[in-house]
């Protein structure tokens, strides 16, 4: 394992979900991180999590108001630089429906900045090594030539993966849009496309937030090592950052830290009991998938009709 | 025998096809679509003949007594009036068409071809509202004064289990014709009809909360054609829902009592399916018919919707959802979208934050 240099820092700032609190916020909690832009950025690539076409206050999309903040901080830092928010198509959602959708259409119009659909995007090939296996992805230009990645992710809990934060947001800057075949070393995609790209500031977005259910938690977390901020990240939602893969399998890959983390700003507790903690599921796959051989071998045996829906899934 | 041939074969096409071949005095002749994989599964499930365009397909088979069309709302208009045109019953699902010219124009012409034209109302098939209606003219609730409906979902936007992109026509306003007043709002404003005969629209509220160029979200108030009868619809495709969630929610308000959908319809649904699967077990085992899919409790309305359809050819009596009724859906939702005109420039003016 690489040693971290230095002891990484993640802070917690409450927030609410107005323009002036997120202002506030998401400048407390980059200063509370020391981060400063690097000199002579040109682009900025801001990186949100827009999985599908569901709202923010759902807890599974990046608030475009958060990210309208941080554009603000960029701008008072940098003056005009070129402002990118990117993102790529996934196997069900559409990047073009979903910056509509979900008010990044309205936030470049108000803001003067690009949004950038990844797939659409020019790429290379870059093959990496993860875990001995060995990866290929369709990086997209954008973010190569980026001066600054920032990494605007959503705080959430995921079947797949355990939870959602700065590594599996990285998975969206993976150009191609049919990224399923990916989910079958899924834990080993994402860190190596995070061995790839890598956002210099991580800042999630934990004003909604995902667990066994939605939760107004009025959270923003920040960090520069997106291993430590899924550690403290997975803590607030009540998950050992050592049972999350990825975070295991980031930190052996010299990504970031888990451990000796110094938190700034709120205290992980005060948000740790407000979030809706999901029941171990391990079982959850195994258990839906005997429900559908059963549902199958049932038809079978009576005759009775498999409705396309279930069909599609059971296929 | 009713002969009967499929025009479109996605989900809803799918599941009515396999309905119809589980129905006795029903035949699956031929079905027509444009895409292959649709095409495989129609030979996968013994479609004796299989065509990629649906005019060769009624032009060839004669020998039809019916079509089901099941395809976008784009195509209803063409589709159907082909069907009916060819001299066949027509079963097409909701809505009747986009709009209410082209709904008007297809009940015309099911009424010159003398042919039948059911729309898919399947909400007047679930079992809970038939139910609540039968109680409704039981007197329980006394006189009835009040429908209150909604149904709040992802609509077409919602996710699959299987990840699969929305179909585009979805987002494109001359395509699809609407948005969810169109979509789940038709409905509702027909299980308003179901309960309380003919309306009209009292006022309508809509939004755009997705910025599509169609309403995602909307509340209307009706009133029945005597006057006696109020309702209010909401529906929404706001919301994040994932398979097998359904929030639908009908409430009927009377002088002596009120009885609401939920009373009516299983609590865990799970537990529904697992007693209707062993009942269906049981029934197999001793020699006797089964139930088709009543362990999906919903899914169920479609079985006797589109046999109450071939029933009624057969009967040669006029089904109990006719073109005319799509016809009268649609007059209330044109009279929506035209009150709401001015809602549409208002969108544009919506900011972030």
């Amino acid at each position: 394992m690489k040693p971290s240099p230095t002891r990484p820092v993640v802070a917690l700032v409450r927030t609410d979900e107005t323009k002036e609190g997120l202002r506030r916020a998401v400048r407390e909690a980059l200063q509370l991180v020391g981060f400063t832009p690097p000199e002579m950025v040109h682009t900025v690539a801001i990186k949100p999590n827009l999985c599908y076409y569901w709202q923010s206050t759902t807890g599974c999309t990046t608030d475009a108001r958060v990210v309208a903040a941080l554009i603000e901080w960029l701008r008072e830092q940098m003056g005009s630089v070129d402002i990118k928010v990117v993102e790529s198509d996934a196997s069900a959602m559409r990047t073009r429906h979903s910056y509509g959708m979900l008010g990044y259409r309205k936030l470049a119009d108000e803001y003067g900045i690009d949004l950038v659909n990844l797939s659409e995007d020019e790429t290379t090939e870059v093959s990496v090594e993860v875990n001995g296996l060995q990866l290929q992805f369709a990086v997209p230009k954008t973010l190569q030539t980026a001066d600054l990645v920032v990494n605007v992710p959503k705080l959430k809990l995921a079947r797949a993966t355990s939870i959602t934060v700065g590594l599996k947001n990285n998975f969206g800057c993976i150009a191609t849009s049919r990224k399923l075949p990916y989910h079958k070393h899924l834990d080993e995609a994402i860190v190596g496309i995070s061995k790839i790209i890598r956002p210099q500031i991580t800042i999630v977005d934990g004003t909604y937030a995902l667990g066994r259910a939605t939760v107004r938690l009025g959270l923003l977390l920040a960090g520069k090592d997106v291993v430590a901020v899924d550690s403290v990240a997975s803590r607030v939602m009540g998950v050992s950052p050592r049972l999350v893969r990825s975070i295991r399998l980031a930190e052996a890959e010299g990504l970031g830290a888990s451990r000796n983390i110094e938190v700034r700003g709120e205290n992980i507790e005060n948000f740790r009991r407000l979030f809706p903690v999901r029941r171990n599921n391990i079982f959850y796959r195994r258990v839906w998938d005997f429900q559908l051989r059963m549902l199958e071998a049932y038809c079978r045996f009576t005759g009775d009709i498999l409705p396309p829906i279930i069909q599609e899934v059971s296929a | 025998m009713v002969r009967v041939g499929f025009i479109g074969l996605g989900r809803m096409g799918r599941l009515h096809l396999m309905t119809t071949r589980k129905t006795e005095g029903a035949e699956v002749v031929a079905a027509a679509d444009t895409a292959q994989s649709c095409r495989r599964f129609a030979k996968q499930h013994n479609v004796p003949k299989v065509y990629s365009d649906y005019r060769q397909m009624l032009e060839k088979e004669k020998e039809l007594d019916a079509v089901v069309v099941t395809v976008p709302n784009f195509l209803h208009l063409e589709c159907v009036k082909a069907a009916l045109e060819s001299g066949h019953h027509v079963f097409v699902e909701k809505p009747l068409a986009r709009n209410l010219s082209e709904s008007t124009e297809l009940a015309r012409l099911s009424t010159m071809s003398g042919r039948f034209c059911m729309v898919g109302h399947c909400f007047r098939f679930v079992e809970a509202m038939e139910e609540m209606r039968k109680a409704v003219d039981s007197g329980v609730i006394g006189s009835l004064e009040a429908v209150t409906l909604e149904e709040v979902m992802n609509g077409p936007l919602a996710h699959g289990v299987i990840p699969m992109p929305v179909p585009e026509w979805w987002f494109d306003k001359d395509r699809v014709g609407g948005g969810v007043i169109l979509d789940l709002g038709y409905h509702m404003i027909d299980l308003f009809r179901f309960f309380a005969g003919e309306a009209n629209l009292v006022s309508c509220a809509m939004d755009y909360r997705l910025s599509l160029s169609v309403e995602d979200k909307a509340t209307l108030v009706l009133k029945s054609l005597d006057g006696n009868v109020t309702g209010t619809i909401h529906v929404g495709w706001y919301q994040r829902t994932i398979f097998p969630d359904f929030n639908f929610r009908a409430i009927v308000h009377g002088t002596a009592k009120w009885l609401t959908s939920d009373d009516f319809t299983p609590r865990n649904l799970y537990l529904h399916a697992a007693k209707q699967v062993s009942k269906n077990m049981l029934r197999r085992m001793l020699g006797l018919k089964i139930e088709y899919l009543k362990y999906t409790y919903y899914l169920a309305s479609y079985v006797k919707e589109i046999r109450h359809f071939y029933e009624s050819i057969v009967m040669d009596q006029a089904p109990c959802v006719t073109a005319e009724d799509g016809v009268n859906v649609m007059r209330i939702i044109d009279h929506a979208y035209k009150m709401n005109s001015s809602s549409e420039i208002l969108a544009a003016h919506r900011t972030v934050g």
